[in-house]
């Protein structure tokens, strides 16, 4: 095999890895100190991806557009948790029901206005060439952001006041509750940290992806497994699980065809959590 | 009293909000009996009624169909999957392949329906495999059963080359398979029969019917009863030797089953499979219809389905194009509102109702004070206020004899356990504890964080140890699943009493008695004999987590005594008893001892040292000493330990102590 092959096959799986990264971060945010599962995850990439393009649509600069769609998604994640998530802390099959009735609105809302029509942003930057194979420079700026979103939520968990209360919250909501933290709010503005998240992946996909209504289906069943597999220590765990997961579906990928490369990716996370239930950081890590 | 009123009444409320199901009531007779009214009635109806509407309706009854498998695998087994519309696809698909290939052939398509029904339980029972005996629980089996769904549908979208076909039967990818024959009959050497609209209705009304009568029989079997139970109580279920593994997986499997049966209908039905059946909005469809309904009834499957369908084409719009906002609404504000569904929450609307007429009395308060007084009338008289305690009348008669099993012979082995290790971290919970607890009762005692806990955790399987070995006789233990330790003699009574709060003490001492040797007959007749040992006869039909604190204790030691073990582990059993309750358990435990081996974890020396028993001091993991209460009551060290004694020395004290320890040991 030629070097600029390896190079390329390199480049693939790594962009893959990434996206795996960037659509589950926000859901293993929220399961990991929250405890809650997000069904309704898929649907906040959609919007981030659709509030991208309208802002795209409305003159905006496409980098500011998905900045501002984040943030959206986030204001939106929060109210969410006010109206609905914050009633059911502690009730996970519940939880899961009330967000997948959301999801089950959200998509039909946003068909509802957009039509259920494939749209498309342009990809912002061009490509470049290694050897013989031509690839996207969009790809570098996925996993630039990865590495960037891994490690931001990392520094926000761990050095600052509000990460250091929400852990506190996490790991006993009546101590932290006993020294004074208003754990409610704490609550929220995790809520709001793993939606910007999501808002953030489908505001990054929206380029390189289809822009339809139903595009959430499409990524949760991965983020799921990838949080699940991944464990409960959730920023190592969400890398972690990626890069393996990402591995096995990109083998199944390039080998067969994407719904293969899903599908194996599915059943690697099965076998992977029949021998260790807890997920890959759930035995060896502390939280 | 306020106390119990407040676990009353949160136990009212649990049972009001659904938790889970309880062992079905009724009989086998009036069920049928039900069902055939039912199918009378849809019969009459359907051949009075248009025959296009009377196809309409059989859409219901597939639905109701696929509802019920949910029914069974979340209400009863406690299951929470969301693939069953996933393995109705699959029904549905190997129906479709099944009879376009070789209905023309055979001139029927009811084998279709087997291959259907064969291929959705050994899906689930591989899938379910993998989840189960991976011990996969609640929200992840939710998660991976999605997956699962969501993975097959962009498989079955990205089918429609011509490379996929089997047979006749081409896939078709997003537009779906078609041409689907519709269900045949054929008497060998007759003639071909299609049914007929309303025949078809008749035929999904009766297997529906079937269904959920089956479903009603098999939660009032051992087999239900057990998986009603672990629902409940997970834990308990395991160290009462039951395969909570194997039974969550054989539920799964009947409702796999179930599941691709209404899909092979559904595909006869609509003569069209589109792999929309394993997109979110069916998957979401089917936990509403149960949720609407109540996921503990079989009725509420059919209720469920009517139900939404009513609302969804009322509110959704005429196109119906409004239906998912209006899906997911309702499944927001029953999570939020109505956790129990409809028909488990009659009841409760009944309350609420009469609160609305005269709300000047808290009704569920009412029923909370009404029940609370039934159970102090049937409490007796506490034992404190007897000279004579009545329990020690009942210890003391032959007819108290511990009710064990007729064939049981006093087989008291040996338990024991050499340089087992528990680290945690960097902790050593328990450290290189060589000890053996012959026949009869042993004390462990030790400060707080001495081990002693998590020793017995080791002993009853719950964790395994990093290091060293339990042995039972010459058996090895070791790494041996809970549920295996029960079976080969080992019961396990915790620290925070473990019972099943919902069932009544009854179901809980029979869940235990019919552990052991799987016999109906024999675990009605034990559980009467265990009631009465326990002095609990009056307290039979209440629940479990009605009972006071010390009467729950009892009841616990009761269901470990039931399934017959010879090695009793018992942690901190007269916890939040009274002295009296105390003085009880103590006679009840040394009789225990008299024909098997009861270690014993305690706090309170008073008890201690009524158990008269050779007692084991561990302090921070190791073995401290050993002896008498009386030695020990006058050993300096064991007092220090106790104490505190100064910080300073404490490192050097038990390091001395331990070699001592060791050498007592040997003694």
């Amino acid at each position: 095999m030629s070097p600029d092959r390896i190079f390329n096959l390199g480049f693939d799986l790594a962009t893959t890895i990434s996206i795996l990264a960037l659509v589950s971060l926000g859901l293993a945010v929220i399961f990991g100190m929250r405890g809650v599962i997000n069904l309704a995850h898929g649907e906040f990439i959609m919007l981030g991806a659709f509030a991208t393009l309208s802002g795209t649509r409305n003159g905006l600069n496409i980098w500011l557009a998905m900045a501002t769609a984040a943030a959206v998604v986030g204001l939106f994640g929060i109210v969410v948790e006010r109206l609905i998530i914050r009633r059911l802390y502690g009730r996970l099959a519940d939880t899961m029901l009330a967000t997948w009735g959301l999801s089950l609105i959200m998509v039909q809302m946003v068909e509802n206005r957009y039509g259920s029509v494939t749209e498309g942003i342009p990809v912002p930057v061009g490509n470049f060439t290694v050897g013989e194979f031509s690839m996207s420079k969009y790809s570098l700026v996925l996993m630039a952001s990865a590495v960037l979103g891994v490690l931001a939520t990392y520094t926000i968990m761990r050095r600052t006041r509000y990460g250091l209360l929400a852990r506190a919250a996490t790991q006993s909501s009546t101590m932290a509750e006993g020294l004074g933290v208003n754990t409610s709010v704490v609550n929220m503005w995790t809520f709001g940290l793993g939606s910007a998240l999501a808002g953030a992946a489908g505001a990054l996909l929206a380029p390189v992806v289809g822009v339809i209504p139903t595009m959430g289906q499409t990524f949760i069943a991965r983020a799921f497994m990838a949080v699940i597999v991944g464990g409960p220590s959730f920023v190592l765990g969400t890398v972690s699980a990626s890069g393996l997961l990402g591995f096995i579906e990109n083998i199944g990928t390039n080998w067969f065809t994407p719904v293969i490369g899903q599908a194996m990716l599915l059943m690697a996370a099965i076998v992977v959590l029949r021998f260790l239930p807890q997920g890959i950081t759930g035995t060896r890590f502390r939280r | 009293m306020r106390d119990q009123r407040e676990m009353t009444r949160d136990l009212l409320s649990r049972v009001a909000a659904g938790s889970g199901a309880t062992p079905a009531a009724g009989s086998v007779r009036s069920d049928l009996g039900g069902a055939v009214l039912a199918f009378t009635a849809v019969a009459v109806l359907g051949n009075w009624v248009q025959e296009f509407t009377a196809f309409e309706w059989s859409l219901w009854a597939v639905q109701a169909i696929l509802a019920l498998s949910l029914t069974l695998v979340w209400g009863y087994g406690g299951i929470f999957s969301l693939g069953q519309a996933a393995i109705y696809g699959i029904g549905g698909y190997t129906y479709g392949f099944w009879a376009i290939n070789l209905a023309d052939n055979t001139g029927e398509s009811l084998t279709a329906v087997l291959a259907a029904v064969a291929v959705g339980a050994a899906f689930s029972a591989l899938l379910g495999y993998f989840m189960f005996y991976g011990n996969i629980t609640d929200v992840y089996v939710a998660i991976v059963t999605l997956a699962t769904s969501l993975v097959l549908f962009a498989f079955m979208n990205s089918t429609s080359g011509s490379a996929y076909r089997i047979g006749d039967a081409a896939f078709g990818g997003y537009n779906g398979m078609t041409r689907i024959p519709r269900i045949t009959w054929r008497l060998p050497g007759g003639e071909s029969h299609e049914l007929t609209r309303t025949q078809f209705l008749l035929f999904c009304v009766a297997a529906g019917l079937l269904i959920a009568v089956g479903i009603r029989v098999l939660a009032r079997r051992p087999f239900g009863r057990i998986a009603v139970a672990l629902q409940h109580n997970e834990l308990r279920t395991g160290l009462l030797g039951y395969d909570v593994r194997w039974h969550k997986l054989a539920v799964f499997t009947i409702g796999g089953a179930i599941a691709a049966f209404a899909g092979a209908l559904f595909a006869a039905w609509g003569r069209f499979m589109s792999p929309t059946v394993f997109s979110l909005a069916p998957a979401a469809l089917v936990v509403i219809w149960v949720l609407v309904g109540g996921r503990n009834s079989v009725a509420g499957a059919f209720v469920g389905v009517l139900v939404v369908k009513g609302f969804s084409s009322w509110f959704g719009g005429a196109s119906g194009d409004n239906e998912p906002i209006v899906l997911g609404v309702i499944l927001i504000l029953i999570v939020l509102a109505l956790p129990g569904g409809i028909v488990t929450n009659i009841f409760k609307l009944k309350h609420w109702a009469l609160n609305l007429i005269s709300p000047s009395r808290d009704r569920l308060d009412a029923e909370v004070e009404l029940a609370t007084q039934q159970a102090a009338v049937y409490r007796p008289e506490p034992v404190v206020s007897q000279t004579e305690p009545r329990s020690d009348i009942n210890l003391s008669t032959p007819e108290s004899a511990i009710p064990t099993l007729k064939s049981a012979q006093p087989r008291a082995r040996l338990i024991a356990t050499a340089g087992l290790t528990k680290r945690f971290g960097g902790l050593a919970a328990v450290d290189a504890v060589t000890l053996e607890f012959p026949r009869g009762v042993s004390c462990l005692i030790g400060p707080n964080g001495a081990g002693k806990s998590t020793l017995l955790d080791l002993l009853s399987g719950r964790q395994n140890p990093t290091a060293g070995t339990v042995t039972l006789d010459s058996q090895d233990l070791t790494n041996r699943k809970p549920f295996l330790r029960a079976r080969s003699g080992v019961g396990t009574k915790l620290q925070v009493a473990s019972v099943y709060e919902s069932l009544t003490v009854r179901e809980n001492l029979w869940l235990a008695c019919y552990a052991m040797p799987r016999d109906t007959q024999q675990a009605d007749q034990r559980v009467e004999g265990l009631l009465d040992w326990l002095d609990l006869c009056e307290e039979a039909e209440q629940a479990a987590g009605t009972l006071s604190h010390g009467k729950k204790q009892w009841l616990e030691i009761g269901m470990v005594v039931a399934t017959d073990p010879s090695i009793m582990l018992l942690d901190e059993p007269t916890a939040g008893m009274t002295r009296t309750e105390t003085q009880r358990t103590a006679a009840l435990v040394r009789q225990l001892g008299e024909n098997a081996s009861v270690v014993v974890v305690e706090h309170d020396m008073d008890f201690v040292r009524q158990l008269d028993a050779p007692i084991t001091v561990l302090h921070m993991g190791s073995m401290f000493t050993q002896g008498t209460f009386d030695e020990l009551a006058n050993n300096d060290r064991v007092i220090d330990i106790y104490l505190g004694s100064h910080h300073g020395n404490s490192v050097s004290d038990a390091s001395s102590a331990d070699a001592g320890g060791s050498s007592d040991a040997d003694a």
